[in-house]
């Protein structure tokens, strides 16, 4: 990709430790990035080792793009530029973890799964329940705002992130929040790079608070033949004084992919997970049952132990199965309000019909949808792009927030995955110039060709 | 100030807007901190676009802009440190919207914090968000402060709450942030701008989300004869996961002090109380208020007392959260921290804000937050006296750097402003102020805009030039 001589690599040995940089072919091709290949991967061992890359980076006007597991390079646009990749998979440390505060402070190439073991060491969990799982890491999980099916009742990183150290593209390494559950102390930068995609700065260490794992937890599906009731659940659910920890709407076409025996064929299943103790649980499953008989679903199911394992693991990992069923998959992250939801995901399901495109999708916590198409034999070549057009247009009409998350690289040619431009975007262009005024870190990749 | 922009002002927003008049002038100069700052103006807008005329008049004539909703702030925050105008946001009062289906209710900044609640509860809905202060306090001052409150513990702070807010940008641009939806493309500018203290640009509407109420609430009063007992108890209570909605904490002295003023029913003669507050479904306030007396007897309470009617809850809350007014009866002069520690550190703390207290030869109550470790020790002394006022700010600086050796930080909900601003460096590195200031500078490039608040004067060397100021009995929290 890179047009500029090779010879930079001999300068970032001497300044890494040589046995960090890579340079053979299969290393610089698991780094590609929209089919971009950088010059030379890095390998930081510490916060120190990242800002000596960037530095040296930004005084030789090259691009870096961080990563960890390396399983969310497909979000966002094609990097006008990209050199060296930091892969941060060796920073990969507990740094502070104090159970009786309920707080912990991470390197950000921790993995996700290895994280969640060692809290559950001490019956505490962080609300992650991410695709890839097995693969991401932290500072990925918390630079791409992953969504997690859990944020229904946990949020999203905004919500338990206390604080964060990065590196910013001048080299420097700085830190916001704390390692405290209740700070005001400055300003909230560290909010900046959550979801931020490495645009900003190298996210080195991210503190957070935990949870406590509930002692009892139970899965409920109800089934319905149409979105429309699905989501009058939903809205149910968010009506009554129920506190479950996850809600999920599954479409049938999603339904096919999570291959679960336990989402009903040709319906629109809702995934309830309750939690708390025994007698909390008990009531959710009393109540959705009531709820579910009220409604007339056509199924309600209680899940075993096992069966509930199941099904969470794969409806978490909903996208890495859409991925692999069908790679050439274009899959949009919707937020809508909740009492448009039911509406928006019909007329996107028409637009893929119309279009001659195959669709699924996943409602997730009430207020977001993962919506994806991807071209059946007899797809008009240009059918994709008119889709893609229609279904940003049709969020918009209904006062929806879409990106397309992941799709194949030829699409970006012809339309921007960040969707339409907007008001507060130039605002968005003067915080990169803060954080990263030589445009070091994944230029181009971000919204409005930050 | 030049008498043209005076004039103007009137010209924009109608002269029954505008005070420029000294004795109008003077009750502006205050908010919950003894800081005195006088505006040379004080305006009144009513709508975004006014405030818009307002800033750009403003910046023809540079002079420098402070909002304000009902100054009941503890950091100086709302107050002209450099002269200048004032935006009082106290017509721009209005709820633009409720929309009950997706929780969501669009405000104007001077909507004071509890009349949301109140406009919304009909529906079993309210704002969670819930500083002492919320039946003045306003929701404008709440984004600026990124406010907490007693019920923060379970529900989190404004920022938490917060989904979209309309700009005013030093320049006059109206700029729209996040959306209302819970995400929206690009950075979380929302977020940033959420507890930035009114120095990157004025808030003239927010979205708020807004909260079911709770099916069940249980109120337990655990009275103890030791610090050191209601202190281990919060550490375990923590450490068995147990989540409470609200976990308050009284010493002895403190309790006494709004008993005699409040008469909400603290026992007088013990060493302190704790407040908790159990929330949710039936099933759940039951078990948890269950485990909670559980380790409270532990811990050696010598009893714990379940409130048995909405009567006695909001009695005992009304003790809590009048305390500072009661404690205002006691002292000339009081100075409140906002300092936060790791739960752990609560016992080790306190006995060492207790011997502070003996080495200065101060009475120090402690009426705080105790489930998210957010202190508040309140040095009683005498203003008057400028030897007692040197040495309160010594013990309060004593106090902020041992919670900042413990992991903790300078502010859980106070905020900066020009109270602990000098106290940065303690905190944060000159690169870390440094990338900071250039935020500010991003939204804010004249420095017009709430100016001397947040950031030391000194150039990061780490010096600590200026002392905080103490807040006085005046306080309205």
């Amino acid at each position: 990709m890179s047009t500029r001589p090779t010879s930079f690599v001999e300068r970032l040995e001497k300044l890494a430790s040589a046995s960090s940089v890579a340079t053979d072919a299969a290393t610089l091709e698991a780094c590609a990035v929209d089919g971009a290949r950088p010059t030379a991967v890095v390998r930081p061992g510490s916060a120190e080792e990242v800002a000596v890359v960037v530095r040296f980076a930004a005084a030789e006007k090259l691009a870096v793009i961080p990563m960890g597991g390396r399983t969310k390079l497909g979000i966002g646009m094609p990097p006008r530029r990209y050199d060296i990749a930091l892969d941060m998979s060796r920073m990969n440390r507990v740094l502070a973890y104090d159970p009786g505060d309920l707080t912990l402070g991470v390197e950000a190439g921790i993995g996700v799964e290895k994280l969640l073991e060692v809290l559950a060491e001490e019956k505490q969990f962080l609300p992650l329940l991410v695709p890839w799982m097995e693969r991401a890491t932290i500072g990925g999980v918390v630079a791409a705002n992953s969504v997690s099916p859990l944020r229904y009742a946990y949020g999203g990183p905004r919500d338990f992130v206390l604080g964060m150290e990065f590196v910013t593209g001048e080299g420097k390494l700085c830190k916001s929040g704390g390692r405290v559950v209740k700070n005001v102390t400055g300003y909230d930068l560290h909010k900046l790079l959550i979801g931020s995609l490495g645009t900003l700065g190298v996210i080195t260490r991210v503190n957070f608070k935990t949870f406590p794992l509930p002692p009892a937890q139970q899965t409920f599906v109800t089934s319905y033949t149409n979105a429309e009731e699905a989501m009058a659940l939903v809205q149910a659910i968010a009506k009554s004084p129920l506190s479950p920890r996850l809600v999920e709407v599954v479409e049938p076409g999603a339904a096919k992919i999570i291959a679960s025996e336990k989402l009903p064929t040709g319906l629109w299943s809702v995934v309830v997970a309750a939690a708390g103790n025994e007698r909390v649980v008990e009531r959710h499953g009393a109540e959705l049952a009531r709820m579910a008989e009220e409604s007339r679903a056509s199924e309600f199911q209680a899940l075993t132990d096992a069966e509930k394992r199941l099904l969470l693991g794969r409806v978490r990992e909903f996208l890495q199965h859409l991925m692999v069923m069908h790679p050439a998959a274009t899959i949009f992250r919707i937020n809508a309000l909740p009492t448009a939801m039911a509406g928006l995901v019909e007329r996107l399901r028409e637009i893929a019909l119309r279009n001659q495109l195959a669709s699924c999708a996943v409602v997730r916590a009430g207020g977001m949808v993962y919506f994806a198409v991807w071209p059946e034999a007899g797809s008009e070549g240009d059918s994709l792009r008119r889709a893609c057009e229609e279904i940003f247009a049709a969020a918009e009409g209904e006062g929806a927030q879409a990106v397309i998350e992941l799709c194949p690289a030829e699409l970006k040619r012809e339309v921007n995955v960040w969707g339409a431009t907007r008001g507060d975007f130039e605002l968005m262009q003067r915080m990169k110039r803060v954080f990263d005024p030589g445009e070091v870190f994944a230029p181009g990749r971000f919204v409005s060709g930050i | 100030m030049d008498k043209r922009f005076i004039r103007e002002m009137e010209e924009i927003l109608g002269r029954e807007s505008v005070l420029a008049r000294h004795e109008d002038l003077l009750m502006y100069e205050y908010d919950g901190s003894v800081e005195q700052a006088r505006p040379e103006c004080v305006v009144f807008p009513r709508t975004t676009e006014d405030v818009v005329k307002i800033v750009k008049a403003a910046a023809r004539y540079n002079v420098p802009l402070v909002g304000r909703g009902a100054g009941t702030g503890l950091s100086g925050g709302a107050l002209a440190r450099e002269g200048g105008l004032m935006l009082v946001f106290s017509r721009m009062n209005r709820i633009m919207e409720i929309d009950y289906e997706n929780q969501r209710a669009v405000v104007q900044p001077g909507v004071v914090n509890l009349d949301l609640t109140r406009a919304v509860e009909h529906a079993g809905l309210y704002f969670a968000p819930d500083p002492s202060s919320q039946k003045a306090c306003t929701i404008g001052g709440n984004v600026a402060e990124n406010a907490g409150g007693p019920h923060t513990l379970a529900y989190g702070v404004t920022t938490n709450h917060v989904t979209e807010l309309e700009l005013v940008l030093p320049d006059g641009d109206v700029v729209r942030v996040g959306g209302r939806t819970a995400e929206t493309p690009g950075y979380d500018l929302t977020g940033l701008l959420v507890g930035s203290e009114g120095t990157l640009a004025i808030v003239t509407e927010i979205t708020v989300k807004l909260s079911r109420l709770p099916e069940a609430v249980k109120t337990l009063l655990a009275v103890y004869e030791t610090v050191d007992d209601a202190t281990e108890t919060v550490v375990e209570i923590t450490a068995r996961a147990i989540t409470p909605a609200a976990c308050e904490m009284l010493d002895g002295w403190t309790l006494r002090a709004v008993e005699e003023f409040v008469h909400a029913g603290f026992p007088m003669d013990s060493a302190a109380v704790l407040l908790i507050e159990v929330e949710g479904l039936r099933e759940a306030v039951e078990w948890q208020a269950e485990q909670v007396s559980a380790v409270c007897r532990e811990h050696h309470a010598r009893e714990v007392r379940v409130a048995k009617d909405d009567r006695e809850r909001e009695l005992l809350w009304k003790g809590r959260k009048n305390a500072f007014g009661a404690v205002g009866r006691l002292s000339p002069s009081y100075y409140v921290q906002d300092g936060v520690i790791p739960r752990t550190k609560l016992p080790a703390t306190l006995r060492r804000i207790d011997e502070i207290g003996k080495k200065y030869g101060f009475q120090i109550g402690n009426i705080f937050h105790a489930g998210d470790g957010n202190l508040h020790p309140i040095i009683l002394f005498d203003q008057r006296d400028p030897e007692q006022f040197e040495r309160a700010v010594n013990a309060a600086n004593e106090i902020m750097q041992w919670c900042i050796d413990q992991g903790g930080v300078l502010t859980g909900e106070h905020g900066v402003g020009m109270e602990k601003n000098e106290l940065m460096p303690l905190l944060f590195s000159a690169d870390d102020l440094d990338l900071m200031r250039r935020v500010r500078a991003a939204f804010n490039p004249s420095g017009r805009l709430n100016p001397g608040k947040v950031f030391p004067f000194g150039k990061g060397c780490g010096e600590v030039r200026v002392r905080p100021l103490p807040v006085s009995s005046a306080s309205p929290v």
